[in-house]
């Protein structure tokens, strides 16, 4: 069930950045593309199967999952800043990308960093499930490595939440409306995950499912906006054709 | 509500007893399956029964009137003034305006015009708020939410958005007081000719109205569609924005 769930995810941005390559080679909004890309291959990363094969050639010392973490981090900046100037929202784009922003992902990065070299991370193990077993001291770091890793994608959430809320009851186009609440939804999921401590261990496959709801909605979300956005420059095109675009409502 | 299934089908009998379905759908232009929906369900638009008695060459008036819902529809009396000068475009008062100024400014003085082109057919671009505007004491909005428990901003949704049920428009008209045409014709139901407006009723009721008054009501008209334009063209700058960042 989680491994479908991996893998359609997979799917849907392998094919969203795929289709996003001749506007990317055309330099329209390479950011996006970028997004689409950081977001496929941090799914891909997080398969079992392909994380095992990358680790091996990393050197079975689990840096694999610190790339994850940084390729997380990009794309969670770039998505980020990036729906911020969309949606035209200063505070969210001064939280994200302003000095506090920079501040907030430089101190995570450190952190992150830092415990990971502390902890003892030798032998391949998709997730680090089973690393906190091997001491105490190891599940402390490496439980805070997983919480410092959850936190900037929640703190950029609760940054652009209000924004692509409000979004969503404006007099906007219905696509682009629909872009908001999908954003909006992938943003709730991405906050929440700073709560999967409080979350039973049985119940592990809810923040799985909350994980990979993010993505599927930050990209199907990205993707409809860029869809109408397409669909309305040719039907601008073609009312430009026909001499139609001067001709008031 | 919408007309009762089976008293359309009845006055469906009366009106055309020889006609199918399918022979009624193909003159009036509703679609088949349209009219069985609506039969399905048992609720009959009234923009179905008018195409259909616009077909057989009947006052869409009358048969309007054979329903119960809008029985006092048989002897309509004839609009007030301001709602004929309500169902006139801004274009055409600003118009006026003009036609009355002085012939320096391209006007023909004070009593207009035979030059003056006609007024356009009702309904206009902001018919219903404007129809609603000219009947409104004040508290009408009140009694219509109060009789048909309609929330106001629901009924506020409808009028920006230049649209209204028949049922609200006759509900409108009956706590307003006056007659039901001026409200069909508002929303589009029936023309003028059909609500047995006289024609020129608009010209006469404008020509009735006093320079002040008339450059008043253009104001506030201007006023508004300048409101409306704006919020559209921020509308527009904002989806622009949108798409420019993520498309």
């Amino acid at each position: 069930m989680i491994a479908m769930l991996q893998w359609t995810t997979f799917a849907v941005c392998a094919l969203a950045a795929v289709a996003r390559i001749p506007s990317a080679v055309r330099g329209e909004n390479r950011s996006i593309f970028g997004i689409f890309v950081l977001a496929t291959v941090a799914i891909l990363l997080s398969i079992d199967a392909v994380y095992t094969v990358i680790d091996s050639w990393l050197g079975s010392e689990n840096y694999t999952n610190l790339l994850l973490r940084f390729l997380i981090y990009g794309a969670v900046l770039l998505s980020g800043y990036r729906i911020a100037k969309a949606f035209d929202s200063g505070t969210s784009i001064r939280r994200i990308a302003g000095p506090v922003g920079i501040g907030v992902l430089s101190l995570i990065c450190i952190a992150t960093v830092a415990l990971f070299l502390l902890a003892d991370t030798a032998g391949t193990v998709t997730g680090l499930t089973t690393l906190p077993a091997r001491s105490p001291e190891n599940a402390a770091l490496i439980e805070s490595y997983a919480a410092v890793g959850r936190l900037y994608p929640s703190y950029v959430a609760v940054c652009i939440l209000p924004a692509t809320y409000r979004a969503i009851g404006q007099r906007l186009p219905k696509a682009i409306r629909t872009g908001a609440a999908l954003l909006t939804v992938a943003f709730a999921s991405m906050a929440v995950a700073t709560l999967f401590p409080l979350i039973p261990s049985d119940l592990g496959y809810v923040e799985s499912i909350i994980n990979y709801t993010a993505v599927l909605c930050l990209t199907s979300g990205l993707a409809f906006v860029w869809v109408s956005s397409l669909m309305a420059s040719r039907a601008l095109r073609r009312h430009r054709a026909l001499g139609l675009a001067a001709l008031p409502r | 509500m919408p007309l009762p299934a089976k008293a359309f089908q009845l006055w469906l009998h009366s009106v055309a007893p020889t006609a199918s379905t399918a022979d009624i759908c193909r003159i009036s232009g509703i679609k088949r399956t349209t009219l069985a929906q609506q039969l399905v369900r048992g609720k009959v638009a009234e923009t179905t029964l008018v195409s259909i008695s616009r077909a057989l060459h009947l006052s869409p008036l009358a048969a309007l009137a054979s329903f119960d819902s809008f029985a006092d529809l048989s002897s309509p009396p004839l609009p007030t003034p301001a709602e004929l000068v309500s169902q006139i475009a801004t274009m055409d008062l600003l118009r006026a305006v003009i036609s009355r100024s002085s012939p320096a400014y391209g006007g023909y003085g004070d009593d207009g015009s035979s030059r003056t082109p006609a007024l356009s057919a009702a309904p206009h671009a902001t018919s219903v708020r404007n129809w609603v505007d000219s009947i409104d004491d004040g508290e009408l909005r009140h009694r219509v939410s109060a009789a048909t428990g309609i929330a106001p901003q629901n009924y506020s949704a409808q009028l920006t958005a230049n649209r209204m049920s028949p049922e609200l428009a006759v509900a409108t008209a009956r706590a307003a007081g006056i007659g039901f045409t001026g409200g069909l014709v508002a929303t589009g139901l029936i023309t003028e000719d059909e609500a047995g407006w006289p024609p020129g009723a608009k010209q006469a009721a404008l020509d009735a109205v006093s320079d002040g008054e008339l450059t008043a009501l253009a104001g506030e008209r201007l006023l508004s569609l300048g409101k409306t334009l704006r919020r559209q063209e921020q509308e527009q700058a904002q989806t622009q924005k949108i798409w420019e960042n993520l498309g």
